[in-house]
């Protein structure tokens, strides 16, 4: 448990620097790299928690696909190497309101659901069966309905995308 | 040999049984050995693939190849990697220094780790402690080989972008659309042998297949799967027939145009680790792995089955090599047809009908017969598509001509 | 989480060992940097463009569709974990979603969404001489030098 617990500092405190890089660099490649790490670190948390298909998922989606399609818009849009100056505006206090509020928010939350629960210390890993049960067993129609969602969206994205 | 499955379903959760009584220092010291001998064979995989390589292309071209360095020339990777060593790093003035020193890094570091999870051999004891021939058994096994095919996109694409420069920036758009692509038909056909085994791990999945030869995936899952998956791994290496990301006589060098020394020398051996790594995943996912041809008779060494994995290892190297040597580079359109528009609707309608042969036969052939129809369906809409795009493009000249 | 303690050796390793070749390489290396070495490559011309400013958008488009299909495939693995027990319902449940996306991946490409090729009409070229065709302008010319006549 001291080990995990040291682990989860050094992600924690990684994810933390990497997630203020991501707003404060100047260039915008490199803020996409820093929003990299931070969610590499969920993921790293994810499987600290035992929850390791949620890990999994994370990386493959976040990581391999969409932070991919964050970096394709970003240099197909000539993204240009070294800062960009206009990166930044005065909206920059209001940005840190609303992060620290949502901080608060979320932090509240948790606190109030969990409180001091502890993960048992012999959690069982979750096993993608008990995802499967739950996705395909309990919530079925959600499941379902995620499928229109994914048409909707190729959908919209070929809309979009062939008005060249 | 290997834990078995207790119901079908449901996954054992064994794992290594060197974790079994928690983590102590000499558990520590295990991992450190087993990691430290399955980096080194890494190594000696790599410098012998590149020798493998180079000496097999020279015999089917009629030439004779590396034969200075060592025995047969088997030293002249060893001879090209010191080499590099004592060349001059260039750091080109557009580039963004950062992300360029960090894309090889980035290359590197997932295919070593995608080799952690195949399982080698049977089960050894060491120090009085039994362990598997398997670096790492986690319980998402099969997924994170596909995280970490997924990561790997990011050592082409960021080193292309940080160069500043024409050749490396499109062949790491070319690379990154490619993989991307391909990574969907991978996933596809991994997840029929998820299907007939019912477990993510690596180890269920060499057990479920060690009783004898007609259990392999390769044929149970009658042959689609693996040859779906074997023309997708092909892509996501940018090895030939798929090595539009390097293509020398557009693209210079592709990606790498500006890498120079030991830079340069990373991104090649990832390059050929991959090769080796996604070998191994074949072999693992569809020829049983470590199992020989017969029925599985427990062997208390640990050898015979590492002789097994070997020997079904040279098979896959030399057809990288063979497809190489023989097949010439698909062009663009060509290669996104194929990915798009074939493979991944047949890897999906075949996983439907593996899905639905396991119930019944005869909810088997109804799903294959609908496929079919949709097939069709599928045909017309790429005649329709095309269509649509030769109108487009037929229409923009007028335009032009008026403008 | 004992189980990635072995992945996270060979991270380690792998970092190490790529670190050290870096720092050997500085070391060993001769370090003698020119305008003309740290120049973009352009196979020796000097460089008069910046690289290429816009991309067609149908690279965009690919990753875009590929975050679909990502996360249609992730839905594919505990699905086919537990098919087992879900028999003919799982079965029912997997091909009402795949025919779902597959209705959408109809209609991409009957858009052309994934069309790369050259298109296949070109412009109807208006030849200078209709009468020049290679028959009349290639000069054929036999083994022992004499012109063969076009047939």
């Amino acid at each position: 448990m001291v080990a995990q617990n040291l682990i989860f500092g050094v992600i924690a405190v990684a994810m933390g620097i990497a997630a203020i890089r991501v707003v404060t660099t100047q260039n915008i490649v490199h803020a996409a790299l820093y929003l990299v790490v931070v969610l590499a670190g969920v993921a790293a948390v994810y499987i600290l928690l035992a929850a390791e298909f949620t890990a999994v998922v994370q990386i493959l989606v976040y990581v391999g696909a969409i932070l991919v399609l964050f970096l394709f818009g970003i240099m197909l849009t000539r993204a240009p190497i070294g800062r960009t100056s206009d990166l930044d505006n005065d909206q920059r206090w209001l940005a840190l309101a609303v992060s620290l509020l949502l901080l608060g928010v979320l932090a509240g939350v948790l606190a109030d659901a969990f409180d001091d629960t502890k993960l048992p210390a012999d959690a069982a890993v979750q096993r993608s069966g008990e995802v499967g049960t739950s996705i395909f067993q309990v919530y079925v129609v959600p499941f379902e309905v995620i499928s229109v969602l994914l048409l909707a969206a190729l959908v919209g994205a070929v809309v979009i995308a062939r008005r060249d | 040999m290997y834990s078995k499955r207790e119901a079908v379903g449901s996954v054992t959760l064994a794992g290594d049984p060197l974790f079994g009584g928690g983590v102590d220092g000499a558990v520590v010291l295990i991992v450190l050995l087993k990691t430290g001998v399955a980096f080194a064979a890494l190594m000696v995989s790599v410098l012998f693939m590149v020798w493998f390589e180079r000496k097999v292309v020279s015999d089917m071209q009629n030439r004779i190849g590396p034969n200075r360095a060592g025995p047969w020339g088997t030293l002249q990777t060893l001879a090209d990697g010191i080499k590099l060593f004592f060349k001059e790093d260039l750091l080109p003035e557009q580039a963004d220094r950062r992300i360029f020193r960090l894309a090889p890094y980035l290359s590197i570091v997932p295919a070593f780790l995608a080799f952690a999870v195949v399982p080698l051999g049977g089960v050894i004891t060491i120090a009085g402690r039994e362990t598997r021939l398997q670096l790492a058994d986690p319980p998402v096994g099969i997924l994170f080989l596909l995280a970490m095919s997924s990561v790997a996109v990011y050592g082409v694409m960021l080193a292309g972008w940080s160069s500043g420069s024409k050749y490396p920036l499109l062949g790491s758009v070319r690379a990154s659309a490619q993989m991307v692509s391909y990574e969907a038909a991978l996933g596809l056909s991994m997840a029929a042998v998820v299907l007939v085994t019912g477990s993510l791990l690596t180890s269920d999945i060499v057990s479920e297949q060690s009783r004898s030869i007609v259990d392999w995936n390769l044929f149970r899952l009658g042959f689609l799967p693996f040859g779906i998956f074997l023309v997708a791994a092909t892509a996501e290496l940018n090895r030939p027939p798929f090595d539009l990301v390097e293509a020398e006589q557009e693209l210079v060098g592709g990606f790498h145009t500006e890498y120079s020394s030991l830079r340069f020398a990373l991104f090649f051996l990832a390059e050929f680790m991959s090769t080796v790594t996604m070998s191994a995943v074949m072999v693992t996912l569809f020829l049983g792995g470590p199992s020989g041809p017969g029925p599985d008779r427990g062997f208390p060494g640990a050898f015979l089955p590492v002789f097994w994995f070997l020997a079904k290892l040279m098979i896959f190297l030399f057809i990288y090599v063979w497809l190489r040597a023989t097949l010439p580079r698909l062009r663009y359109d060509q290669l996104m047809d194929l990915g798009w528009k074939r493979l991944i609707p047949l890897s999906l309608f075949w996983l439907l009908v593996l899905a639905a042969m396991i119930l019944d036969r005869r909810y088997g052939f109804a799903v294959f017969g609908a496929g079919i129809l949709l097939g069709l369906l599928l045909l017309r809409a790429v005649q329709v598509g095309q269509s649509a795009t030769d109108d487009a493009a037929g229409a923009a000249p007028a335009v032009r001509e008026a403008g | 989480m004992s189980e990635y303690l072995p992945i996270l050796t060979m991270l380690v390793l792998a970092l190490v060992f790529a670190a050290g070749s870096f720092l050997a390489s500085a070391l060993l290396a001769p370090r003698k940097p020119t305008a003309a070495k740290s120049a973009p490559y352009e196979c020796g011309i000097v460089p008069d463009k910046e690289p290429a400013e816009r991309f067609p958008v149908r690279f965009y488009l690919v990753a875009m569709i590929f975050i679909i299909f990502d996360i249609e495939i992730i839905f594919l693995y505990p699905w086919a974990v537990i098919f087992r027990q879900l028999e003919l319902f799982g079965l029912i449940e997997m091909v009402v979603f795949a025919l779902a996306v597959f209705v959408s991946f109809i209609y991409l490409i009957s858009n052309g969404a994934l069309d790369w090729g050259p298109a296949r009409r070109t412009l109807a070229t208006t030849s200078l001489t209709p009468g020049r065709t290679t028959d009349s302008t290639v000069r054929r010319i036999s083994r022992t030098g004499e012109t063969i006549e076009a047939a």
